[in-house]
């Protein structure tokens, strides 16, 4: 696809240099382009499904290099190769019923195809449908070499003559597969833009009268959240950590004074203290991680910590195209990027501590600005999506409905 | 000019504004005559009430500060009837050096000396803000040949941390500075936490600047211990259960000002909006089961020794 190869560079580009930042952005951005890489995809004759899922593998490689620490990339190509696979395998699934009905009706003059084994249409979809799901005790103790007989359905059904009317399928069936796949990227684009609007409409339940509400820093998901509260009139006042370095608390309380919410602004260090006349912690992170982990912005576990200690509820807003199925190992240092130290020491007032002059030339001032910080489950009480509300436990489960076992590693497969 | 001093918050720590504050009554008794008609411990006593509550407009007394009047007002009240004027001013101020030298000086390089020996070689020392005790620990092990590192963590809006900063590396010890929302980051590299006290209550816990609360806790979540250095004339006999009920409110524009970054202008003019309020606490309140010892002149003790050492020193301080 060499008309694909500027735009992709391009974004890969932005990627890097951080020019595109936050979750939803980044999500949406790189739905579009999957899309318009679908799109310009020249579908072969067989095993199209394969070819376009190989494809994507190669473009979101070079995206998720790009920006490793960003997993909404990682997420949004993950979730567009398990609706490839979804959608072959429905299409699969009514080609094969169609063709055993024909199988049936051309049985008196066609006895020389009885090889295969005769499953009917419906066994044959529900087992496609289960190989999609990460292996389950049942799937593992039926094992049926599904993909084979799927194969066998297809191919010799093309071989066989008189099947004109099936060759006219055939082609029907390529562009159907990419025009399903398209639109179903295109609900992915759509589900990511109005998970705002889903997630707020679950503020009225856990926001009663007169609660007090800390968050840190500044989440989107939070502020759609506390405005659709005050749009139903319930009365609450919110302290706003501001979440130094990056000092995102002082915009978000702007923004939310703008509203006419009571707002209070504190510095990060007196989280402990206010906590005890918190009711409930509610904040935004940057993605969720297969065990129920979070991934958040620096200074989350200290305010995770404090709320245990205090009994406060700890919840998390999220969308659901912040769900990552990676677990993470060692994540305070794998997940995490630093920062210039700019942020933390002016490098003019501090030049006369720069001197390198130890026996081992390590340096005497060493700075530490790191961005993301991480959040254990048992921390977390409730994970706010837009399916609805979970606790850390049930996140697993969650992955395997959006995202599918094989796709864990983004590769391009050699063999192409 | 000492209340001056604390306004502009040139004179800050503990120690320090004990120290000026005690220095700045001996030179107004030295410089005190008796009116006539007055006896001079009642008028004395008045006096110093004055100059307190001046103080006290200037910036909230600190508990140290607090228990320091006290003695001071006890000695005055203790003053037998028949010395004679310069005789009463002499012992007075001869009784201020003498508080100064034993309960802040020496008692700090007792302190010291006591936590010498927590310090070992290869260890990850991490404190907080800037201690005046802590400092001193740090630049004595160095002094010893100790190899170890420093992580210096610190906190807006004071930035105190800083001033620590590069007090330590001028003298040559390797520091690590971070801010505080990153100690959950920094904190598997650590194998002490040292933290200093405004003051010590009596149900063990620790009253100090705002921010220690949360650095003893993530401290206690990986396991480390934490030892705060504190002299015996900072404890006090009130208990105190979070940090809401007794504190310090600071100037709440500092907040809005972030130093060096002119683009965050977002609170600039956060008065005029009546749902938008500043809140910058000055201390706050460490739970003691944070706490894994307290190092004060009187030894190595848990934290729940501490009414202990509460009671015998009103004993001592009646007698000496």
């Amino acid at each position: 696809m060499p008309d694909m190869q500027p735009l992709i560079s391009d974004f890969v580009l932005k990627l890097k240099r951080r020019k595109v930042e936050g979750s939803h952005a980044v999500a949406r951005q790189t739905a579009e382009l999957l899309r318009s890489v679908v799109s310009q995809h020249r579908m072969g004759s067989t095993n199209q499904a394969a070819a376009l899922a190989d494809a994507i593998h190669a473009v979101g490689e070079h995206l998720i290099a790009a920006n490793p620490i960003e997993l909404a990339v990682g997420n949004t190509v993950r979730r567009v190769l398990h609706i490839i696979k979804e959608e072959d395998i429905s299409f699969t699934a009514v080609g094969i019923e169609g063709l055993s009905v024909t199988a049936v009706s051309d049985d008196e003059c066609d006895s020389g195809n009885d090889d295969r084994p005769t499953l009917s249409a419906a066994v044959l979809a529900s087992h496609a449908r289960n190989a999609l799901r990460a292996p389950s005790l049942q799937t593992l103790l039926d094992d049926i070499p599904v993909s084979t007989a799927l194969s066998h359905s297809s191919s010799s059904a093309g071989d066989s003559d008189g099947k004109s009317k099936y060759t006219g399928d055939k082609s029907l069936k390529t562009r159907k597969l990419k025009h399903d796949v398209i639109a179903a990227i295109g609900d992915l684009i759509e589900e990511i833009d109005t998970c705002y609007d889903q997630i707020s409409e679950q503020a009225v339940e856990h926001i009663h009268q007169n609660e007090v509400i800390l968050t840190l820093g500044r989440s989107r998901t939070v502020k759609e959240f506390l405005y659709a509260a005050k749009e139903k009139k319930r009365s609450f006042r919110v302290f706003v950590a501001e979440g130094a370095p990056r000092y995102q608390g002082h915009a978000l309380a702007k923004e939310l004074v703008e509203k006419g919410i009571q707002t209070t602004v504190i510095t990060d260090s007196a989280v402990f203290a206010m906590i005890s006349r918190v009711n409930m912690v509610i904040v935004g992170v940057h993605a969720i991680m297969a065990n129920g982990g979070v991934i958040a912005p620096v200074g989350m576990n200290m305010v995770a910590l404090a709320a245990q200690r205090h009994a406060v509820p700890f919840v998390v807003v999220a969308g659901s195209h912040k769900l990552c199925p990676l677990y993470p190992h060692n994540p305070e240092v794998l997940l995490n990027e630093l920062k210039s130290p700019s942020d933390l020491l002016d490098f003019g007032e501090f030049s006369n501590c720069m001197n390198f002059s130890t026996q081992d030339g390590t340096p005497l001032l060493n700075v530490a600005n790191p961005t993301f910080d991480y959040v254990p489950p048992k921390l977390v009480s409730l994970f706010i999506t837009d399916t609805g509300g979970h606790s850390p436990s049930y996140m697993y489960r969650l992955i395997s409905e959006y995202y599918s076992a094989d796709d864990l590693v983004v590769r391009r497969k050699s063999t192409s | 000019q000492v209340g001056l001093q604390y306004l502009s918050g040139e004179v800050s720590g503990g120690n320090g504004r004990c120290i000026a504050m005690l220095l700045a009554f001996r030179e107004a008794i030295k410089d005190y005559s008796t009116p006539p008609n007055k006896t001079l411990s009642r008028d004395l006593t008045a006096k110093v009430s004055s100059y307190v509550s001046f103080f006290i407009e200037c910036r909230p007394l600190s508990i140290s500060m607090g228990n320091a009047i006290r003695f001071l007002k006890n000695r005055i009240a203790k003053l037998p009837i028949t010395l004679s004027e310069s005789e009463a001013k002499a012992s007075l101020q001869s009784d201020i050096d003498r508080f100064i030298n034993e309960k802040i000086v020496v008692a700090d390089q007792v302190i010291v000396s006591h936590a010498i020996t927590k310090v070992r070689d290869d260890d990850v020392l991490l404190t907080y803000g800037s201690s005046s005790v802590v400092e001193m620990i740090l630049e004595h092990a160095h002094e010893l040949g100790r190899k170890f590192r420093v992580i210096v963590v610190d906190s807006r809006p004071k930035l105190e941390g800083q001033g620590l900063l590069r007090r330590l590396v001028a003298k040559g010890i390797n520091c690590t500075y971070t801010h505080i929302n990153a100690v959950s980051y920094i904190m598997h590299e650590v194998t002490r936490v040292f933290l200093g006290a405004s003051s010590i209550l009596s149900n063990g816990t620790v009253y100090s600047r705002v921010g220690t609360a949360s650095v003893a806790m993530v401290a206690h979540a990986f396991g480390i211990p934490v030892l705060v250095c504190c002299e015996a004339y900072k404890f006090h006999e009130r208990v105190q259960l979070d940090s809401i009920c007794a504190n310090e409110l600071g100037d709440p524009d500092v907040i809005s000002k972030i130093p060096g970054r002119a683009d965050l202008g977002d609170l600039k003019n956060w008065a005029d909006n009546e749902n938008l309020q500043l809140l910058n606490l000055t201390y706050d309140a460490t739970p003691s089961d944070y706490v894994s010892m307290i190092i004060t002149d009187y030894g190595m003790l848990p934290p729940t020794s501490v009414p202990v050492i509460v009671r015998e020193y009103r004993k001592e301080q009646l007698w000496v």
